[in-house]
């Protein structure tokens, strides 16, 4: 994957980030997705957790790193091999968040199609669902640079 | 040094372990979750176990509309490994011993 530097549209996506920032916060202690250890050790289960829960922050790090400065002058976030990964799991990490956090209610096929009843939700669950489906989008943008065969 | 740690990753030669049997084998079964995109799901089978296009496609399909696929059976600490980097990609990933089939 080469340097990508994508423009987003300021007014749309800054005001998500509130949302984002709080869902990347919780998930500072705890893992996005239900621990699932192949040993009941403790010491084993611990240690696997805690690496999984490094890896977690490390990437949802750089995620936000993303979003500084350049980006609310620009709009541009800088996509490289050195990023690109981990901003795809850490996309990975936030929507499976915001789903158990805000959207939950609103279940599979509505999330899956991306078109919500925007009447019966509440302020924060709207930004919540533009903020996941902008993140799929992201993530859609990402796998094509990284794999292109992908979206074929 | 952590317990993960202690075990193989994909990339390395798995240590002894005495939990297992020489001849057990295990499975890696990725289970199916409502957020992770297909594409997503696709190119990480195609990162993470080396899957070609259609295979990759293939075992995305089925943990979409069975709920779960087998994506690799081996040696516990190779499954364990396997497992380990899937959670990393945050897909919901268990290992089993076949002797549970």
């Amino acid at each position: 994957m080469k340097r990508v530097e994508v423009k987003l549209n300021l007014e749309a996506v800054a005001p998500l980030l509130d949302v984002i920032r709080e869902a990347a916060d919780d998930l500072k202690p705890e893992l996005a997705v239900r621990l699932q250890v192949p040993d009941p050790d403790q010491e084993f289960s611990d240690g696997w957790r805690h690496e999984l829960l490094q890896s977690q922050n490390s990437d949802i790090g750089l995620f936000l790193a993303l979003f500084g400065s350049e980006f609310f002058t620009t709009g541009v976030v800088p996509l490289d091999p050195t990023n690109s990964e981990a901003i795809l799991r850490a996309c990975s990490a936030v929507r499976l968040r915001l789903r158990a956090k805000h959207l939950d209610p609103l279940g599979d096929d509505v999330l899956e199609s991306g078109e919500a009843p925007l009447d019966g939700m509440t302020e924060r669950q709207r930004k919540a669902f533009a903020a996941y489906v902008f993140l799929a989008t992201l993530q859609e943008l990402i796998v094509q640079h990284l794999d292109p065969t992908v979206l074929e | 040094m952590t317990a993960a740690d202690t075990r193989a990753r994909p990339d390395q030669t798995p240590a002894a372990d005495t939990r297992t049997q020489p001849g057990d084998r295990w499975r890696v079964v990725v289970l199916n979750d409502p957020v992770n995109l297909m594409s997503y799901v696709v190119m990480v089978f195609k990162k993470v176990l080396g899957f070609d296009e259609l295979k990759a496609r293939r075992h995305m399909l089925e943990v979409h509309e069975q709920g779960r696929s087998i994506v690799w059976s081996g040696v516990r600490e190779q499954a364990e490994a396997y497992a380990f980097t899937l959670q990393q990609w945050h897909l919901t990933a268990v290992i089993e011993s076949d002797e549970a089939r």
